[in-house]
C-alpha cells in the first residue's frame, strides 16, 4: 500500500510475524518491528491513546488536539449542558464541542484560530 | 456481534447528506444508517470546502457507533484505508492514501471522507460523509487538473450500489474493534 504523508509518498507494508506476537512494518523497504514493551530487541509502538478526561472541576477541555476554527460563546453568556461552543478541527475532523454542564462562561481561554492540545482548557464554567 | 444490518435512505438532492445524517442523528436515528444523495448541491469538505457533486457520483454519510473519545482520530484514517482497498480489490488499480481523509488515482483526488463529531462530556454522535468520484465525466476547470473519476480513468460505468455495499462492509467489519 502506497501512503502520502506531506506530500512524500512510502511504500508500507505491514506483517504479522506469528511467534513473539511481533508485528513487521516496511517503510521504503527499511524494516521496523514492534512488540511488547521491555523485551530484548523490540521496540514499544508510541503512546497514542489520549488522556481521561478529568470531570472534577467545571472544565471543558480539548478532547483531542486541533485548531479552533468557530466560537459559539462569549465570557458571561448563560450555557445550558449539551449547547454548542465551539468547533475543534482536528486530523480533517470537524468537531462540535458542547458543554457538559450547565453554567456561566467565567473565563474564555480560546479564541479562533488557536491550536490546543489535546487537554487544554478551553472553557471555564462558574 | 449482531447481524449486520444497514438502513440506507436514498435522496435525488440534498444539499449535503452529512447535514441530513446529523439531523436524523439527532433525532434517533440507529448507528449505520445510510444517508445517500444522487448528488449534493453543496456538498463540502474539511473548514467548509466544496465537493463537486453531480449526479453519478457517489456520496453518502454513515451514522457510525459511537467510539471512544481515544478512537476518533482513527476514524478517518480507516475509513480512508477502507474506501482505498475496496477500489484496489474491485477493479485491480493502485489508490494512494493522502492521510488522513483523502484517496487519488493517477495522481488525482478521487474520492473525500469528513468525519463531523459532536462531543460533550463523552462522544455524542460522529457521522461520516464519503464522496467518491465514480462515474463523473467531467470536472470544471479548477478541478480537472487535480480531480479525476473511475469511470474516467477506467473508461467504464460503475456500480455505485455494489461499491456502497462493498464499503459500509469494510466499514462495519474494520470499526467494529473501535466502537461500541
Amino acid at each position: 500500500m502506497k501512503l502520502k504523508i506531506k506530500d512524500k509518498e512510502y511504500d508500507v507494508e505491514i506483517s504479522d510475524q506469528g511467534a513473539g506476537g511481533q508485528v513487521k512494518i516496511v517503510v521504503n523497504g527499511n524494516a521496523y518491528m514492534f512488540g511488547k514493551a521491555g523485551a530484548a530487541g523490540e521496540i514499544s509502538a508510541p503512546q497514542t491513546a489520549l488522556p481521561k478526561r478529568d470531570f472534577s472541576s467545571k472544565t471543558i477541555k480539548a478532547a483531542l488536539a486541533g485548531v479552533i476554527t468557530e466560537v459559539f460563546a462569549k465570557e458571561g453568556d448563560m450555557v445550558k449542558e449539551g449547547q454548542k461552543l465551539l468547533t475543534l478541527s482536528a486530523m480533517k475532523m470537524e468537531n462540535e464541542i458542547v458543554s457538559e454542564f450547565t453554567g456561566r462562561i467565567k473565563e474564555l481561554k480560546i479564541k479562533q484560530n488557536d491550536k490546543v492540545k489535546e487537554g487544554d482548557v478551553l472553557i471555564v464554567l462558574a | 456481534m449482531p447481524e449486520a444490518t444497514n438502513k440506507i435512505i436514498i435522496f435525488e438532492t440534498l444539499d449535503s447528506t452529512n447535514i441530513k445524517a446529523k439531523e436524523l442523528a439527532s433525532q434517533g436515528a440507529k448507528p449505520w444508517t445510510v444517508v445517500r444523495a444522487v448528488k449534493q448541491e453543496e456538498g463540502y469538505g474539511k473548514k467548509g470546502s466544496g465537493w463537486f457533486s453531480p449526479e453519478g457520483g457517489l456520496y453518502f454519510s454513515v451514522i457510525l457507533p459511537k467510539s471512544n473519545t481515544d478512537d476518533l482520530q482513527a476514524l478517518t484514517i480507516l475509513a480512508a484505508y477502507i474506501v482505498a482497498k475496496v477500489i484496489k480489490e474491485a477493479f485491480n488499480v493502485e489508490p494512494l492514501i493522502k492521510l488522513p481523509n483523502d484517496v487519488y488515482l493517477n495522481g488525482k483526488k478521487i474520492c473525500g471522507i469528513l468525519t463531523e463529531n459532536i462531543i460533550g462530556s463523552d462522544v455524542k454522535s460522529s457521522v461520516m460523509g464519503i464522496g467518491l468520484n465514480t462515474n463523473t465525466e467531467k470536472f470544471d476547470s479548477e478541478l480537472e487538473n487535480t480531480a479525476t473519476s473511475l469511470k474516467i480513468e477506467l473508461k467504464r460505468e460503475i456500480d455505485n450500489e455494489a461499491l456502497l455495499g462493498q464499503i459500509i462492509e469494510g466499514l462495519r467489519k474494520t470499526l467494529a474493534t473501535i466502537s461500541q
